[in-house]
């Protein structure tokens, strides 16, 4: 849509503050399962969101898939607001810039045959569907090609394409009774090259369904735990950032005294940043969804809360500064505070100086999901191993790891040299569908976690 | 353009399914009324049959119809080889789901029934920090094929989500509760009396020793047993042999007080229809049958891979294809009143939420999943909170031993209907603190 036809609804809305995002999503999605080409589709998705606040109320919004009804959305946006009798709202202010932000891809996914998409993820499921014992098989490729114009009345007009290529790949392998999975993937935001070339993965993903046929489920106890890169983001994401969410603490004083700026949380070792200006991941972009640039912002810093995340709106309430952190899953929701790329900093002890002195436990690996009810969490490993006497041991399944989050952070004892960002990762926070995020951590062992099992 | 005329030529069969709809939500977030919003939705999926491949595409907003086509085109060139019979017109059960009363309720009167609830919550805790969602959605779906069908599906639905947080010190508590309908009625207020008496029961933390000991699921608890089962018997899993049950239809597979309907029969339940999402008939039937496996839930696609016959249960929504997915699932409750139950135990967790659910491998039958919210139960009363416990177990033996299944049943996420399940003995750890 023109630029002039945006502004100029802008510029007609009776509302303090208004803003308007367009989004078109071009998307198209492979998926074999087992030997069946399951899904060969093509979408497009446009709609858009109109988000217009009344200061002494609240928010009004509307969202809609049909563009050309823009100026009367306004309006709607403008007149739920004016329903809404909340507290009155204020928005950190942010000097806004007009921006346009083309990427360029090296092996553009929206020039590439149908076929050659096909023929890629049909290599990749034939890999998965030849080592022995395996049943059933999930190989999916995507590529997402997202164009996102964003305007709001204090001067801001950006677009920002968001390309985004996908891998996944799911293997079962069954015996009797004993069905077991592996996963794994990539997805960034790149060219097709990115996601050739993966023929090892496949193979390691098989390969680990079928070991696991004859793995042991995980003896249930308190152990010491060593967790790799994997595991340790999405903990560090989920059991920890959403904490960090100003929308959690701003309104509720007892949670503000929980997450004190100043409180320790962990040992000096542990430093968790989050970074949505880090190139090439997932959870990256120049501007969020309120038109704020991404920054780099310390959550924890030598083991002691010192930031959080914030929207204009958690900023000002906070008096804190804008972090650029107000995301949207898409059109129809407005912009929350969610994370971007959140990661545990590197330290110093290796992998091996971390297992040294276990006498007894367990090597987590991968996450294939995850919970936490603030203070409770519960992460399943994809897979394990114990260690006995300083050494990795036999495989072990059914890994899952619960505990309290205070604790845990000050359990941890050791954290790993080899930092790695994860190459995949969705975050759902209210918002249906799932946001694009990535994690990271280098290894890190914990002490006393509790493990369910058998 | 008529699009199905247009593919008459091009394709064996084609579909074209059609989405519109307006829903209006209103939100409070921390007691505080916080947005009001209006979504307005359109969108147009098709499917065409070409050289019996299938092919799928869908798109919302300013679209070409030729792009459309070409899209569709280009899947089903690559598409998955399947024998599927899009069906002709037929007749499906009768089913209320469009209460025209609910699309005159003004805005206003959300905007209240939302205040009510944040009131009657603080007013059990004033630390209590209420969130609220409530939604009213009306939307016409209409499905138009090849063979002849044409089937148009207006609903109404009602969406209530209700959460309280409650912060003391380190000690955090979140319960919620959910409620979805057809109409506006008073419900909501008994939903919203639940959830206070969680809050209330959870202002006192008590501790419990590991062991085994009976456990009792509140419905929404119960849907860690729940879901291994309806992952079972999805005809996805069935049709491609990953699902457990799938060699086993007609045997014995759990206790013989267990029964489970697919019923989208229900009158004024947003799950319930005449026909689903690709115009087949709906129909009440019996899933598990006091125990026995009595069948699976078929949509068109997985039916035909599988040798079988769509059971109606094809679910779409707008950017994918139609799945299998259960319409209202009706565990058949007991006979014991639950005063009766709890009188029984001695000590044991009752388990209201779970942690991770749909963790680890649930197609196995097995769980062991953290309790979100749970009481311990002593001498026949609920004494206290629990918490840093865990349970752990296979439905496929668990569900052999119920002890006893509750006379009243309540919804759980608007689409199961359950009972308060109470099994003689289960695995629990508890943390120590």
């Amino acid at each position: 849509m023109d630029r002039e036809r945006i502004q100029a609804a802008l510029r007609a809305s009776r509302a303090d503050y208004t803003e308007i995002r367009l989004e078109t999503w071009r998307t198209t999605k492979i998926i074999f399962h087992g030997r069946h080409l399951e899904t060969v589709d093509m979408t497009f998705n446009e709609g858009g969101i109109v988000r217009a606040l009344v200061r002494s109320g609240g928010w009004g919004l509307a969202t809609f898939n049909n563009l050309e009804t823009l100026e009367r959305r306004v309006d709607q946006a403008y007149q739920s607001a004016r329903w809404v009798q909340g507290e009155p709202i204020n928005l950190a202010p942010v000097d806004f810039c007009e921006d346009e932000i083309r990427v360029a891809l090296g092996t553009d996914f929206r020039q590439v045959p149908l076929a050659q998409k096909k023929e890629l993820i049909e290599g990749y499921n034939e890999i998965l569907l030849t080592q022995g014992s395996i049943v059933d098989t999930q190989a999916t490729y995507a590529d997402q090609f997202i164009t996102v114009t964003y305007a709001n009345s204090e001067g801001a007009f950006i677009i920002e394409e968001r390309p985004l290529v996908t891998v996944h790949l799911v293997a079962t392998a069954r015996q009797g009774d004993n069905v077991q999975r592996a996963a794994d993937g990539l997805s960034v935001p790149a060219g097709f090259e990115q996601v050739l070339g993966l023929e090892e993965m496949a193979r390691r993903v098989a390969q680990r369904a079928v070991d696991l046929l004859s793995a042991e489920t995980v003896v249930g106890g308190v152990y010491p735990v060593i967790c790799d890169p994997k595991l340790a983001g999405v903990f560090v994401h989920e059991a920890f950032g959403h904490l960090s969410e100003a929308d959690f603490v701003y309104a509720n004083p007892q949670a503000q005294e929980m997450m004190v700026l100043g409180r320790r949380f962990g040992r000096d070792i542990l430093t968790i940043v989050d970074d949505g200006t880090l190139l090439g991941l997932r959870g990256s972009h120049r501007y969020d969804d309120e038109g704020v640039p991404t920054r780099r912002t310390e959550l924890v810093r030598e083991g002691i809360l010192v930031g959080r995340l914030h929207s204009r709106e958690t900023a000002a309430r906070m008096k804190e500064p804008v972090t650029g952190n107000a995301r949207a899953t898409d059109y129809r929701y407005p912009p929350i505070v969610r994370m971007t790329n959140t990661f545990i900093e590197a330290g110093e002890t290796t992998f091996e100086e971390m297992l040294a002195d276990i006498p007894l436990g367990v090597y987590a690996c991968d996450s294939i999901g995850g919970q936490t009810m603030l203070e409770n969490f519960s992460f399943s490993a994809g897979y394990g191993y114990m260690i006995r006497h300083g050494r990795l041991a036999e495989m072990v399944k059914d890994v899952v790891l619960s505990g309290n989050l205070f604790a845990t952070l000050q359990n941890i004892d050791a954290i790993g040299n080899d930092l790695t960002m994860s190459k995949l990762g969705m975050c759902g926070k209210g918002q249906g569908g799932g946001l694009a995020v990535s994690t990271g951590a280098p290894h890190i062992r914990i002490q006393g976690v509790a493990m369910g099992g058998r | 353009m008529d699009l199905l005329e247009a593919l008459r030529g091009q394709a064996e069969q084609a579909e074209v399914y059609t989405i519109e709809g307006e829903a209006t939500v209103v939100s409070f977030e921390a007691n505080t009324m916080k947005a009001a919003k209006v979504d307005e939705t359109r969108g147009i999926a098709l499917r065409a049959l070409v050289n019996g491949r299938l092919g799928f595409t869908a798109a919302s907003g300013a679209v070409a119809e030729e792009d459309l086509v070409a899209n569709l085109l280009a899947s089903a060139r690559y598409g998955e080889e399947v024998k599927l019979a899009f069906p002709g017109p037929a007749a499906g059960p009768e089913v209320a789901t469009y209460d025209p009363s609910l699309a005159e309720v003004p805005l206003a009167r959300l905007v209240e029934i939302g205040q009510e609830i944040v009131a009657t919550l603080r007013a059990t805790d004033p630390n209590a920090h209420v969130n609220v969602d409530l939604e009213r959605e009306i939307s016409t779906t209409s499905l138009r094929n090849s063979a002849g069908a044409e089937v148009r599906a207006r609903r109404s639905i009602l969406s209530l989500g209700v959460s309280v947080e409650r912060v003391r010190g380190d000690d955090v508590l979140i319960a919620y509760e959910t409620l979805s309908d057809i109409s506006l009625t008073e419900a909501y207020r008994q939903a919203v009396e639940r959830l206070a008496e969680k809050v209330r029961l959870a202002s006192r933390v008590t501790t419990l020793r590991s062991g085994r000991m009976p456990v009792l699921f509140a419905p929404s608890g119960a849907l860690v047993l729940l879901l291994p089962l309806m992952l079972a018997l999805n005809g996805q899993h069935v049709q491609r042999g990953t699902s457990p049950l799938a060699t086993r239809r007609g045997e014995h597979v759990l206790a013989d007080t267990l029964t489970l309907w697919d019923d989208p029969t229900l009158p004024g339940r947003p799950a319930s229809g005449s026909h689903d999402g690709e115009g087949v008939p709906c129909a009440r039937k019996p899933l598990i049958e006091g125990g026995i496996c009595r069948g699976f839930l078929f949509d068109l696609r997985t039916a035909a891979l599988a040798g079988a016959q769509s059971t109606g249960n094809g679910a779409r929504g707008l950017f994918a294809p139609p799945t299998p997915a259960p319409s209202n699932l009706v565990l058949q409750p007991g006979e014991t009143p639950l005063a009766r139950m709890l009188a029984g135990i001695q000590r044991g967790l009752l388990v209201e939420e779970v942690l991770g659910l749909g963790q680890g491998n649930p197609l196995s039958g097995a769980f062991s999943n953290p309790v979100g919210l749970g009481y311990l139960i002593e001498r026949g009363e609920i004494v206290g909170r629990v918490k840093d416990v865990s349970i752990s177990g296979n439905i496929y033996q668990d569900l052999r031993q119920v002890a006893a299944l509750s006379q009243e049943s309540y919804w759980v996420r608007g689409q199961l209907k359950l009972p308060y399940i109470l099994l003689g003995e289960l695995n629990v750890v508890c943390r120590e603190r």
